[in-house]
């Protein structure tokens, strides 16, 4: 405040700092559109010859990506679905009962967001357990982000006043009523929340599916990029149009709902 | 009413999640600890041979395993200490009214959301030592003498993967940080320039300790984040060039191709512990604070 340096100068900083993001995003797209000589020559020029279609289209056949995107669709609706259920059902019970019992639970849960999955025993026991490939890669999604989630609906939680359970209560309501007729339907900020952002984490996973989805043909559409890896490895232009099929998705939602994103990806370590 | 106040709520709600949660989160914690004291080949558990420490010492001696220790450790205290510092000078920079604040933040955390995998295949190609957009851009500007074989040299590589990490995660942590800023009431700034404190006095009196929680979990989330990194060092290097990239991450990976599954369990408790390690003083802290809800 008491140094007063000129606002164009910040404004021109910050304008030529965003071409570090900006420009490799520009280089994806444009590359995405080129013969395989021209993305090969890795070059931010504008394409002498327009590939608009058949790159995408090529890719999409090549790198068996109709399937992935069949994989990715039933992998994250499934997990997303079970997150949004699990969780707001241990969150409501243990936010709400105010027992040792109850705080010890909820600590085992936020366990999870500190220590890594152990994944050979993880793989060991759905090995033995006979649970395999989707359903597999789905428990393993769900209870990998199932502490955040529980952690996100409890923070919700306390903010539903218990005057609206007491008074249900009187009223004659069940605990099972209680929860599903009049306190799910309150929860849907933090739901959409929640769809978000796991919506994001299982689209973009990795860690997890390679293990589980171990072959082209259960590969989800992030894992598809290995199937250019062999006798792709120098198409560039479909490596790219790859790239951007996979990114488009979560661009798109994250330019649209920017402030519900930056705030449940934060949500761990802002209220800590 | 008093003895009835926990009746309406159900431990049945709980079942579903927490035995999910027990069976493939918690039980693999513990079996781990087993599994990382035996040899074994294949996942049965006729084949588990119990060897004592062998595991550890040989994760902890063996060249190319604790290569992957030193590379983790690396890693995640450098890209710790430039994600939060370019962060921090982020969010500091965009904690102002600027007519370009919106964009500016908008574009900082989007690496955040984009794949690893997508980010990973980017600088693949950007750090190609010869038509790679960095190299090109350092001939441009007339170091062409200094370009570097990013991924391929192998001293320099795992601060190449820094780099990446740096790139994508920064508009994460300058959100953090803004947070802790943004949650700070103008009033205390108004009432001490009342006073007439200077503004190190604000920032010392006011901006310091409001921001330092926040501070204190940037470091931590990016800490662990780097420890556990696994998906940008596969994507990118596999570990490679030999094992000058190698994390515990990739580590784990390999065992589970090769079929060393103790080691890689031994590893992956290795990580566990350093990361509990890390995280216990500040765990308490929320620990504490959890309990009493």
């Amino acid at each position: 405040m008491s140094r007063k340096r000129p606002r164009w100068a910040a404004e021109a900083a910050g304008l030529l700092l965003s071409l570090l993001v900006v420009v490799p995003l520009y280089f994806i797209v444009v590359n995405s559109f080129k013969d395989k000589a021209g993305a090969a020559a890795m070059s931010l020029a504008l394409p002498r010859k327009w590939f608009l279609l058949s790159n995408y289209a090529e890719m999409i056949d090549a790198g068996g990506v109709l399937t992935g995107l069949k994989n990715s669709a039933l992998v994250t609706f499934a997990t997303v679905a079970l997150l949004i259920v699990l969780c707001s059902m241990t969150a409501f019970t243990l936010q709400r009962k105010n027992t040792r019992m109850s705080g010890l639970l909820y600590l085992l849960i936020l366990l999870g967001l500190m220590i890594p999955l152990q994944i050979i025993p993880a793989y060991f026991i759905t090995y033995y357990l006979h649970v395999k490939t989707y359903l597999a890669a789905i428990v393993m999604l769900a209870v990998t982000n199932f502490s955040f989630g529980t952690f996100l609906y409890t923070g919700f939680y306390k903010s539903i006043p218990r005057e609206i359970d007491e008074s249900a209560i009187v009223d004659g309501v069940g605990p099972y009523r209680l929860f599903f007729g009049i306190i799910f339907p309150l929860l849907r900020p933090v739901t959409v929340t929640l769809i978000i952002i796991s919506f994001m984490g299982v689209w973009n996973d990795f860690g997890i599916t390679i293990y589980f989805l171990n072959s082209p043909r259960n590969y989800t559409v992030t894992l598809t990029i290995f199937n250019f890896l062999g006798t792709y490895s120098s198409d560039w232009n479909l490596i790219f149009a790859n790239v951007v099929l996979v990114s488009a998705p979560v661009v798109i939602v994250y330019l649209l709902l920017q402030r519900y994103i930056i705030d449940g990806m934060t949500a761990g370590s802002v209220k800590g | 009413m008093k003895p009835t106040k926990n009746k309406p709520y159900t431990y049945t709600l709980i079942l579903p999640g927490m035995l999910l949660y027990a069976v493939f989160f918690l039980v693999p914690s513990l079996f781990g600890g087993v599994l990382s004291f035996a040899n074994i080949g294949r996942f049965s558990f006729s084949d588990i041979r119990f060897t004592g420490w062998t595991n550890y010492i040989n994760v902890l001696t063996d060249d190319y395993l604790s290569a992957a220790i030193r590379n983790s450790f690396v890693f995640a205290f450098a890209t710790t200490l430039l994600k939060v510092g370019i962060g921090t000078a982020l969010a500091v920079f965009l904690n102002r009214k600027l007519r370009a604040t919106n964009y500016l933040r908008t574009v900082a955390f989007l690496p955040a959301v984009l794949s690893t995998v997508a980010v990973g295949v980017f600088f693949t190609s950007a750090m190609h030592p010869t038509n790679g957009m960095i190299n090109r851009f350092l001939h441009a500007v007339g170091l062409g003498a200094i370009a570097p074989d990013w991924l391929t040299d192998p001293h320099l590589a795992i601060y190449s993967l820094v780099g990446i990490e740096t790139w994508k995660w920064s508009g994460f942590t300058m959100a953090i940080v803004l947070a802790g800023l943004q949650s700070i009431s103008k009033d205390y700034y108004e009432s001490a320039n009342i006073e007439g404190a200077s503004e190190w006095q604000q920032f010392r009196s006011i901006t310091f300790p409001l921001v330092l929680p926040y501070f204190n979990n940037a470091l931590i989330v990016n800490l662990i984040g780097g420890l556990k990194v696994f998906d940008l060092v596969q994507a990118v290097t596999q570990g490679g060039p030999g094992s000058a990239t190698e994390v515990f991450g990739t580590l784990v990976f390999k065992s589970f191709g090769s079929g060393r599954l103790g080691e890689g369990a031994a590893a992956s408790i290795l990580l566990s512990l350093i990361v509990i390690a890390i995280t216990l003083p500040t765990w308490k802290l929320i620990a504490r604070k959890e309990v009493e809800l």
